[in-house]
């Protein structure tokens, strides 16, 4: 798995290369986790090369949504696969934060 | 007329992604297996197989897992083996998936996914190890 970052005006564009499971998902949770302690609250994760998550990707998200919207920021998915999509549904994700079909849709909406 | 393959591998997280492709390999392309039948068998051994890693093995000396799948025309039936722990999944409460993100949880998905993914789930203790079926019908 690989995590690449890049900023677009304040929006940090995370992307996640790969399988976000029990082994991988403890990364996903430090890269996020370290990106809001430096101040990037603001944070689009794109989930377009992800092929496959279990719940352990989805405890590295909530941890990450959480920490962010505590120092005033927020945390929003985009471009998920069908797979993933099903999970994020399964689990009520969906009902908790924003995920946008694809990173151009969530940045118009972001407003950047 | 059913096919049966098999797998053996460490009881460590490093197996997690071998075991997802050996899935992939095994049944797709066969009838009645479309991306997301696999998908969904793939998660549903993925967090049975973390669940054994994370707490089945706790406290003892590295163990290992067996996957057995057997493919036939109308269902597919995965056995995941372990020797550790035994772990009963009807006990575990079920996670709210209807919560804000105040009262979420951290933890619980792993078996409520098993749970909606497979049409079959079943425990079994024995002097052989613990076997988890897990059943998919298409």
């Amino acid at each position: 798995m690989e995590i690449n970052m890049r900023q677009e005006k304040q929006l940090a564009i995370v992307a996640i290369i790969g399988g976000v499971d029990a082994l991988t998902s403890g990364e996903v949770n430090s890269f996020l986790s370290q990106q809001i302690e430096d101040g990037k609250n603001r944070i689009l994760v794109d989930l377009s090369q992800v092929d496959f998550m279990s719940s352990a990707g989805l405890r590295a998200i909530l941890a990450a949504l959480k920490e962010s919207r505590q120092q005033g920021g927020d945390l929003s998915l985009a471009g998920a696969q069908p797979g993933v999509e099903k999970i994020l549904k399964m689990s009520g994700f969906t009902n908790i934060l924003k995920t946008y079909p694809t990173v151009a849709e969530a940045i118009a909406a972001s407003g950047m | 007329m059913s096919i049966r393959h098999q797998i053996t591998r460490a009881a460590e997280y490093q197996s997690l992604a071998t075991l997802r492709d050996f899935i992939e390999a095994t049944c797709k392309g066969h009838p009645g297996v479309d991306d997301q039948v696999l998908y969904d068998l793939k998660l549903a051994v993925d967090e049975a197989c973390t669940n054994i890693i994370t707490h089945g093995y706790a406290g003892m000396n590295p163990g290992s897992i067996i996957l057995e799948i057997d493919l036939s025309p109308q269902k597919i039936t995965m056995t995941v083996t372990d020797f550790g722990h035994a772990f009963e999944p009807c006990e575990t409460p079920m996670p709210n998936v209807e919560a804000g993100l105040e009262d979420r949880d951290t933890g619980g998905f792993g078996l409520y996914f098993i749970y909606q993914t497979m049409d079959e789930v079943d425990y079994e203790c024995t002097e052989d190890g613990n076997h988890l079926t897990l059943v998919k019908r298409f």
